[in-house]
């Protein structure tokens, strides 16, 4: 029996357990983050009755959920009706996989993170796809279209803004980025309009607002996730702020350093102790920029459909291309 | 042209200040708010469904009000907006008002010329203290002034009130629900309401029975002028249907015999009225 390979396997089923154990929290932590900051900008208490301060509000929202009843279509496909939300949470709590929590601290560095990252969270739009089809609803079809195209669109310079990045390092693994952070600084610096690029892009990408027609609460119903309720739905809603987490966790390793405290000091913290420090740094990030995305929602309005998609062909792609190209030349000429 | 995104930035400092203000939510059930003893909220006059003012000027709500504040105003039975109440301000009010609430007889106003001119004054005062002054004898004490003027001028039901100490309102009040007239009109004006349900109920026949009895048109008057005819659907009396309303009194339900009937006796009344 090959014990390394037994070993490999245990890792990563722990690895992967603890990460779907962590969605739960993160999304119950964001969701009581976005009712009490979006209440202070409103300049309301928000929500005060629950736990200490209403700590608890989002907690037993998530189980309130769980209580209520779970109904399907007529008519609807039951076994893909189904399935959608597992798709739709499995792609995002997947992308975890590759997300670098600490030096030591990922369940899986891949060679190939970053492609691996950007693959599997765009298995999301198959889930909505199927998630609006499956319903048997004319609602739900064209909202699962309109959600198509908008993470279809965005996805192109998501990843484009991140090539750039990606010669300028000359790898395709999380960690080595990092590292290669390390060494020659934020790649914030290094890449400017890529990280603009990357952060409007993301935001469309997950949903949030300014982007959030998908949903779009105030207006319409609620795109593909109409005819679900219960749990399901639950999945949908949880999936969403888990998406949010990650992508916050990724713009904070791709242009902020990750998992690195802001200063070189200390330079090299080994074993646990390393791993714990960068934990804290990472998680500090990842909820600033969580903490951004709920203030862009207290703040901004929705864009139109047309403005959206204006935007990702007309200015982001452009841009995203530019930029690589630039970073490329830049690459050759400085042989950086 | 401002700098791209300067909107967003600024919109984006107002939450974040915003965040960090004073919150407004009061808590309710736990924290109430403060409300002084004598607040008893702000007046409005509501609407029924129709768009109307449910108010009847019946002078209730200012016979009640402790400060006698409120002043109002109405619509007669011809459209004309006329005052009810008071038309002084509430400064040259204010001394009656605390003279009559410490159950002492009311001063004179201030400026007694504005109210004591055109009305026979002694005469009024007559008729109150023939009755000794009781409240319960207002209706009475009307009668007596209408006759004299053919309707109740409104200096007049202010001196009533004055001599009499009873509130104002009390006075108006009586008057203008008692179906007084409180306007010098000329004739009778004679209402056949033209409700759905008056109509229904037979009210054009009512109409044209009285157009013929009195040889005019809805919205002319008798060459005497002693009526005049109109067709309204305001005059409220949708349980008596058919209806109708002579000067501020009204009658239902009607046939057209009735409505004959009630219109020659007022006829004879008015004849009778000229002749002495």
């Amino acid at each position: 029996m090959d014990w390394e390979l037994l070993l490999g396997i245990g890792r990563f089923v722990l690895a992967t357990t603890l990460l779907l154990l962590l969605t739960v929290p993160t999304a119950f932590v964001i969701i009581q983050m976005e009712l009490k900051v979006i209440a202070g900008m409103n300049l309301r208490i928000g929500p005060n009755r629950i736990g200490p301060s209403g700590l608890f509000q989002s907690t037993i929202h998530g189980f309130k959920v769980l209580a209520k009843e779970d109904t399907v279509p007529d008519q609807a496909d039951r076994s893909t009706f189904t399935l959608a939300p597992w798709m739709v949470y499995m792609a995002a709590a997947m992308s975890m996989l590759v997300m670098p929590f600490a030096p030591g601290a990922i369940a899986a560095d891949f060679n190939i993170g970053i492609v691996y990252f950007f693959a599997v969270l765009g298995l999301s739009v198959v889930g909505l796809l199927v998630a609006g089809w499956a319903s048997y609803n004319k609602y739900s079809l064209l909202g699962g279209l309109r959600s198509a195209a908008q993470m279809v669109s965005y996805e192109i310079p998501l990843t484009l803004s991140i090539v750039g990045a990606v010669v300028l390092a000359g790898t395709l693994s999380f960690s080595e980025l990092i590292a290669w952070q390390r060494e020659h600084g934020w790649l914030l610096i290094w890449q400017p309009i890529g990280l603009g690029i990357f952060y409007v892009a993301s935001l469309a990408e997950i949903n949030r607002t300014p982007f959030d027609m998908v949903e779009a609460d105030s207006e319409l119903v609620a795109g593909p996730f109409t005819e679900y309720s219960g749990m399901r739905f639950g999945f949908f809603f949880f999936a969403e702020y888990v998406a949010l987490f990650i992508m916050s966790g990724i713009l904070a390793s791709l242009f902020f350093g990750g998992y690195l405290a802001p200063w070189p000091f200390p330079a090299q913290l080994d074993g646990f102790v390393g791993t714990l420090w960068g934990i804290l740094w990472f998680f500090l990030k990842t909820y600033i920029f969580v903490f951004v995305a709920v203030w862009l929602r207290a703040t901004l309005p929705r864009v139109r459909v047309d403005q959206l998609m204006g935007v990702a062909w007309k200015l982001l792609l452009p841009l995203a291309l530019v930029n690589l190209f630039v970073t490329a030349i830049a690459v050759v000429a400085f042989d950086l | 042209m401002p700098f791209p995104g300067s909107g967003i930035a600024k919109g984006m400092a107002t939450t974040f200040r915003n965040f960090f203000a004073p919150k407004v939510t009061r808590q309710y059930p736990e924290v109430r708010p403060e409300i002084p003893d004598r607040w008893r909220g702000r007046l409005d006059l509501i609407y029924d469904p129709f768009g109307e003012h449910k108010c009847e000027v019946c002078f209730q709500c200012a016979q009640v009000c402790p400060v006698e504040a409120i002043d109002m105003s109405g619509f007669d039975s011809e459209g004309n907006r006329i005052r009810f109440g008071m038309p002084e301000i509430y400064d040259e009010r204010k001394d009656a008002n605390a003279y009559r609430r410490a159950g002492l007889p009311a001063r004179p106003m201030r400026n007694p010329a504005r109210w004591d001119e055109e009305i026979d004054t002694p005469f009024v005062d007559g008729v109150v203290d023939g009755y000794g002054g009781r409240p319960e004898a207002l209706i009475a004490i009307f009668r007596a002034i209408g006759d004299r003027y053919g309707y109740l001028p409104e200096r007049a039901l202010r001196r009533v009130s004055d001599r009499m100490s009873i509130h104002w309102a009390q006075v108006f009040g009586a008057a203008g629900l008692g179906g007084f007239r409180l306007l010098p009109t000329e004739g009778h004006l004679v209402t056949v309401c033209d409700c759905a349900s008056c109509r229904f109920a037979g009210g054009d026949r009512l109409l044209n029975a009285l157009e013929e009895e009195l040889g005019i048109r809805a919205g002319e008057t008798t060459a005497d002028g002693r009526f005049s005819l109109e067709a309204r659907p305001d005059v409220g009396a949708g349980a008596i249907s058919p209806a109708m309303r002579i000067d501020t009194l009204v009658y239902g339900p009607l046939t057209v015999d009735k409505a004959l009937h009630i219109v020659g006796q007022r006829r004879a009344t008015a004849s009778a009225a000229s002749r002495a």
